[in-house]
């Protein structure tokens, strides 16, 4: 049966006999589920730069994490999940401009978090994996927090689906519907917080968000519906992260580079065809 | 001492009961809305002033008045989207649904179709959904992008939205800006037959002809009330601001210029 594999299945079947390659490939698939599903209702909110300044902010919880020597994650994600409720408070109560208080959260998060890397000797390198992302350092322990916090994330939001769906397009009716707004608001914000903590190790920090936004994008050129764009834009996804981890693994680049580039060509593919 | 401030919604104690067809029509003069001596301030800026009136089963009534009168605060505030400063508006129960300019909220990047817009309104329900659909004769476009759509188009699937949710009233704030005389003309028709059937409408609107010939009921707000009657006793010089007529007289005249 194996002589007839081509070469590139082999090579392909190759990255199988690496169990850095099996656990990234996991925790890959879980993020392209994922992020998509949250950057569906996201971008439809004109929230796509939110997920930015999370990242950023997070980046701060891993650099304080680094330099106290907690796991990173562990301290990335109440930082995390704090900078995300205030965001949402700053946006519900208009306090401040919507922008201005994006640009201030993601300077300072990124301020942050390279002050405190450079604080913890001997850190560095293990943080610039979380900010480009890196195949070789996502553990089992990652792949499960993952999973676990991937399952919760799916199961709230078929739950709250049409609510979700009602808040993202119109959230005055969605208000005036008695609906619960702000929860749910506050909730959806809490768990992208969460989803990006734990994603940094496979995209990266500062490409996370491209992930969230681009194959929404790309799906939005061909779907009909709100359903349809978010199956499509997981589907993107998953091509994406496959074909960017595979070419991380060869060419030895950084995996969020190789994911979000994928993810750039589908999007410039994607235009093309519609136009 | 001063007195403390009052500023309250209150809703009854079952408010998603809708009223039924029956109810609707048989109730013609039943009080929906009480608002007494509402007020809306941001800041030292006064919106509405002690505002008091009430808003009955049937009705159609015209909002009007110039830019900054506090017409669209005025409907927030029913609507439960604005606090008030002071004052108390008495819900009765009735199903509201608002209908803001253009259904502006549907044309994100993000695409959705004509019936998940209109299920938003019926918790779902795709049978409820195309009713309302039918009902506006928009059924055919079900599976289309609602950004494809025409303004008319738009605004008549925001209006089946409003059915689907079995609204007793509907709010419009502008709904007919941007919108092509014709698809106008065909929008107010269908409003008059929502009103017709009992659903109670209350509009805000700039085209002030167009509403004095289509309500039961005009009301003039200049963050007070400056008018609250009868269209046919309504005088437009007398009681809207003089700013406010003459960016009438320019928009007719304008108007009168691109049919000549």
């Amino acid at each position: 049966m194996f002589s007839s594999i081509t070469t590139t299945e082999k090579c392909m079947l190759e990255i199988f006999d690496y169990s850095f390659m099996v656990r990234a490939l996991i925790a890959g698939l879980i993020v392209a589920v994922t992020i998509p599903l949250l950057g569906s209702f996201l971008v439809a909110r004109r929230y796509s730069l939110i997920a930015d300044s999370l990242a950023h902010v997070s980046l701060a919880g891993v650099g304080a994490g680094l330099l106290l020597g907690f796991a990173p994650a562990i301290a990335a994600i109440p930082i995390t999940v704090a900078g995300a409720l205030i965001l949402e408070w700053l946006r519900q109560k208009q306090k401040v401009s919507g922008e201005v208080s994006l640009a201030i959260l993601m300077s300072s998060g990124l301020a942050l978090a390279v002050v405190f890397s450079n604080l913890a000797r001997g850190a560095n390198t293990d943080f610039s994996s979380y900010l480009f992302g890196s195949i070789t350092t996502t553990s089992w322990n990652d792949v499960i927090l993952l999973a676990v916090a991937a399952i919760i994330t799916i199961a709230i939001i078929v739950i709250n689906y049409r609510t979700l769906v009602h808040i993202a397009f119109d959230e005055d009716s969605a208000r005036i519907a008695k609906h619960r707004v702000t929860l749910l608001s506050y909730g959806l914000t809490a768990l992208t917080a969460v989803i990006v903590v734990l994603s940094l190790r496979i995209i990266g920090g500062l490409l996370i968000s491209a992930l969230l936004v681009m194959p929404v994008v790309t799906a939005s050129q061909f779907a009909k519906s709100f359903y349809q764009t978010i199956i499509l834009a997981i589907m993107t996804a998953t091509i994406a992260v496959t074909i960017g981890l595979v070419v991380a693994f060869y060419a030895g680049i950084a995996a969020g580079g190789a994911i979000v580039l994928s993810a750039l060509v589908l999007l410039v593919a994607a235009m093309i065809l519609k136009r | 001492m001063q007195p403390k401030n009052k500023a309250k919604i209150i809703y009854p104690s079952n408010n998603k009961t809708s009223l039924t067809s029956g109810q609707r029509l048989s109730a013609v003069s039943q009080l929906l809305i009480d608002v007494d001596d509402a007020t809306v301030k941001f800041g030292s800026l006064t919106i509405i002033d002690r505002l008091s009136l009430g808003i009955h089963q049937g009705e159609f009534v015209g909002l009007i008045g110039p830019n900054g009168a506090g017409k669209t605060t005025f409907l927030r505030a029913i609507l439960g989207l604005q606090e008030l400063t002071s004052g108390s508006i008495k819900l009765s129960g009735a199903t509201m649904s608002y209908i803001p300019q253009q259904g502006a909220q549907y044309n994100a990047i993000v695409p959705i179709s004509v019936l998940e817009v209109v299920k938003l309104g019926c918790n779902g329900s795709s049978n409820k959904a195309l009713e309302a659909l039918q009902s506006v004769d928009m059924a055919e476009t079900a599976s289309k992008r609602f950004n494809e759509l025409s303004g008319g188009q738009q605004q008549r699937v925001t209006i089946a939205k409003a059915l689907a949710s079995n609204a007793d009233i509907i709010f419009l704030d502008e709904p007919t800006t941007g919108i092509d005389e014709r698809s106008q003309r065909e929008f107010f028709a269908l409003l008059k037959t929502l009103q017709e059937k009992g659903i109670t409408i209350v509009m805000v609107s700039h085209e002030v002809d167009t509403v004095l010939t289509l309500v039961t009921r005009v009301i003039c707000l200049n963050r007070t009330i400056v008018y609250d009657g009868p269209p046919e006793h309504f005088e437009a010089d007398k009681y809207l601001p003089k700013f406010y007529k003459e960016r009438h007289v320019q928009l007719h005249h304008h108007h009168g210029e691109m049919h000549a």
